[in-house]
């Protein structure tokens, strides 16, 4: 009954929001009144509300274990905590996607709140938020319905989450990437409005600034989580894999860093206007063809959904026709979009212009990655798979340009030229410096890869040149962009980090009986397998195993395992990492072989650690960017 | 600006969706190959562990998986042949293009579904079997190729092919 009721309620608001986009049609045309802004903007947070209550009421149910509903049968168990019986929610397509609407409509009856009620933008704005979220309401309750039944007798007992997602990682990584997704939906609707409102007298980048920058950390963590739990948790032994379902976040992820820069450009100096816009439509563009990727199971990856291509076409449909009116709109209005005043060679924004054109190239270079498998596959009935060569490759030289422009930005002028003294002199000490590092780091490391130091390149000359502008800078006591600055740094310390991983790091696969102990080499001088244990816990059997190894002179002890779940008798690994600054020491267990001995796989990562701390120190400085845009 | 700069930035969109919708509609039906009676090709290899993988092995109803540890979809796929395994289903790994090495590290790391696994690195009984690439899934029963599902297994096309030929061949006759 109560499920019915929360049905009931999504209901109803796919309703209000139909009504909503069919009473402001018939009206467009005619007179507009100002009732007529005030009573959608009613409608429009009274459906809003509905959502939100019809997920708390699904939550309840969750928690109660209500196993009459057929998603909640197959996603949760009574021997749950509560806590993994709500995130259960999100465990697989149904919930998710409640999820994901569920935050559409957050951002959009937030971002609605804030415009004036005689913004010129807020009745279309509204019109273009509604229209999408009655999209994917109706995705909701036509095609993935969470709130089915299972009659006329539901479950006894739940299916279980699948052990991998009963991990605190779960709570937080799909939540962050859907805020991420789904905040972009604020400067596409916007845009759009804009655009079809054909004012261009009006300001407009100030109204979304905020919001934009908030949608890009919530993605940015979003992606970070979801490789650290990959690393940490999952037992992958890496941070990126460059699955079909990593590369539809990276897309919008790249398109959203593009569209802040050239946001800022736009804002201080009237050009790249158009630019701004598309970037703004593209990204949630790329968001919707992420969703598509996802939940069509078009593509198989570790990521997608039960394959289902009633949804895809859906989505497929709706999506396409969405991003289409946008884009559509954006083309017609071009021609008066062009702003009189042209960027000036060697100004900030010229330069910014450039890391723009090479962002929507690697954003197409990953497109050709994840379609080109399906066009071989669709005309030549074989199956081929892309991986990381291909993108190491493409994304090297594109890093070392970009760092190179970043470089030269630095102490470019907005809407001037630099002369071409500054120009040197901003090149040539972090050149040098840069270049001295590499060879000692050389030296050190004693290994040679082309695309590995082209990426230590890239980072050493961003890290350069910002530290000596922040010094030079904090000597000469000048203004410096803080929030910029820390980001970039954070950039540089990402390259420097992921080269430096790829030529460091090594794995080792071991064979040893318990008892027994090896020399892997100098640095590891003895790794002894002690013992192995066999444990009982609630829902899961292990079995541990106690290693200690010997590792730059100091000991360490080192327990991975194996778990057999009893209800779904999955297996799952629990790697033992020990971490220190520079390195973590990852180790595996395997089977037992016939006489008697264990296998273990044993990875050492160096500066695994320093990705995500470069992604925090970008989610900082952003941090402060929407600070000092706020309070200015 | 010119017109066709214009009608390009919409077109290509339109090119994207028609392609995929393309695929959505058209490359719909699950690909397999029905293969009736075919004899298991000859071959002589060593399984993972080095030793000789005789022909008896294929006798009665056998799955032969095609995977390896390079395989993404292969992993995507394994619970559900860890789930076939459990319920008492032969699978035979055919280890293809692969070190021996990454491959006994991959089936520590996530189970092993599989009785044993052919050790196939050059792809020698592969191509004899036509495989296209990992992973790729064979009923054998008594030595002849009956079905053979290219790509991911699923509960689907296992309802759909495997299991109305394992249930005829169930069947005393």
């Amino acid at each position: 009954m109560i499920g019915e009721i929360a049905h009931f309620l999504s209901l109803s608001a796919a309703v209000l929001f139909g009504l909503i986009l069919i009473f402001n049609f018939f009206f467009y045309f005619g007179k507009a009144s100002p009732n007529q802004l005030v009573l959608s903007t009613r409608l429009f947070n009274q459906a809003c509300w509905l959502v939100f209550f019809s997920f708390g009421i699904y939550i309840y149910l969750a928690i109660n274990d209500d196993f009459s509903i057929a998603y909640i049968a197959s996603h949760s168990n009574t021997q749950l905590p509560v806590f993994y019986k709500i995130t259960s929610i999100w465990s697989a397509h149904e919930g998710s996607m409640f999820l994901w609407i569920v935050f559409l409509i957050a951002w959009s009856i937030l971002f609605i709140k804030s415009l004036d009620q005689n913004h010129p933008l807020k009745k279309l704005t509204l019109l273009m938020l509604s229209l999408i979220i009655l999209g994917f309401l109706l995705f909701l309750l036509l095609t993935s319905n969470p709130f089915e039944r299972i009659l006329p007798f539901g479950a006894l007992e739940g299916a279980d989450i699948n052990p991998v997602l009963q991990d605190p990682a779960l709570a937080i990584h799909p939540p962050m990437l859907y805020l991420g997704y789904v905040g972009f939906v604020i400067s596409f609707s916007f845009i759009t409005a804009y655009l079809v409102n054909g004012n261009f007298s009006l300001q407009w980048e100030q109204d979304i600034k905020s919001w934009s920058l908030l949608a890009w950390i919530f993605l940015t963590i979003g992606i970070a989580l979801g490789s650290w739990w990959a690393y940490y948790e999952l037992g992958w032994g890496g941070y990126w894999f460059w699955d079909p379902v990593e590369n539809v976040a990276l897309m919008p992820w790249l398109a959203a860093t593009a569209f802040m820069h050239s946001l800022f450009a736009s804002s201080k100096s009237n050009v790249l206007k158009a630019w701004t816009m598309f970037l703004g439509i593209l990204i949630f563009s790329l968001s919707l063809f992420g969703a598509f990727i996802v939940r069509s199971g078009i593509i198989d990856s570790v990521h997608s959904f039960a394959n289902d291509p009633q949804r895809g076409l859906y989505l497929l449909t709706f999506s396409g026709l969405i991003s289409l009116f946008a884009i559509g709109v954006f083309a017609y209005r071009l021609p008066a979009l062009n702003s009189s005043n042209l960027v000036v060679t060697g100004s900030k924004e010229s330069f910014l212009s450039m890391n723009n054109i090479l962002m929507i190239t690697s954003i197409f270079s990953i497109f050709l990655g994840v379609t080109y498998p399906l066009i071989i596959e669709s005309i030549y009935s074989e199956k081929v798979s892309i991986g990381p060569p291909y993108y190491n490759s493409i994304f090297a030289p594109l890093i070392l340009i970009a760092a190179i422009f970043i470089m030269i930005s630095i102490d470019a002028l907005w809407q001037r030229r630099m002369s071409f003294r500054t120009f040197i002199l901003s090149i040539l000490t972090p050149t040098i410096l840069s270049v001295l590092t590499i060879y000692i780091i050389w030296k050190i490391t004693n290994v040679f890869s082309v695309l590995a130091f082209i990426g230590i390149l890239s980072g050493l000359l961003i890290l350069f040149s910002y530290s000596i502008k922040i010094i030079t800078n904090f000597i000469d006591k000048k203004y410096i962009n803080k929030g910029s600055a820390i980001s970039h740094i954070g950039l540089g310390v990402l390259f420097l980090a992921i080269s430096l991983n790829s030529i460091l790091s090594y794995e080792k696969n071991l064979n040893l009986a318990p008892g027994q102990s090896i020399a892997i080499n100098d640095s590891l001088k003895d790794f002894s397998f002690k013992s192995i244990k066999v444990l009982e816990a609630s829902n899961h059997d292990v079995i541990s195993a106690e290693v200690s190894v010997i590792q730059d002179n100091r000991s360490l002890s080192l327990n991975p395992q194996k778990r057999k779940y009893t209800t779904r008798g999955q297996i799952t690994s629990e790697s033992a990492i020990k971490a220190s600054v520079l390195k973590d020491t990852y180790l595996t267990i395997g089977d037992q072989l016939d006489n008697g001995s264990w296998t273990f796989s044993l990875k050492i990562n160096y500066f695994i650690k320093w990705i995500w701390l470069s992604v925090a120190i970008m989610v900082f400085g952003m941090l402060l960017t929407i600070f000092k845009n706020k309070t200015s | 600006m010119n017109m066709f700069l214009r009608s390009l930035i919409v077109l290509l969109p339109v090119l994207i969706l028609v392609f995929f919708a393309k695929i959505l509609l058209v490359d719909d039906e699950i690909k397999f190959k029905d293969f009736e009676s075919k004899n298991f090709p000859e071959f002589s290899l060593n399984d993972l562990n080095g030793d000789p993988v005789r022909a008896q092995s294929l006798d009665g109803i056998k799955l032969v998986n095609v995977w390896a540890s390079w395989c993404i979809t292969c992993l995507v796929e394994h619970p559900f042949l860890t789930k076939l395994s459990g319920q008492n289903f032969k699978i035979i790994g055919l280890n293809y293009k692969d070190s021996n090495a990454k491959a006994v590290a991959w089936l520590e790391k996530h189970g092993s579904p599989f009785l044993f696994s052919i050790y196939d690195p050059r792809g020698d009984l592969a191509f004899d079997l036509g495989v296209t690439g990992a992973p790729e899934t064979f009923l054998i029963i008594d030595r002849k190729i009956v079905a053979h599902i290219q790509g991911e297994m699923t509960q689907k096309k296992w309802d759909a092919i495997f299991a109305p030929k394992i249930f005829k061949a169930r069947q005393p006759s």
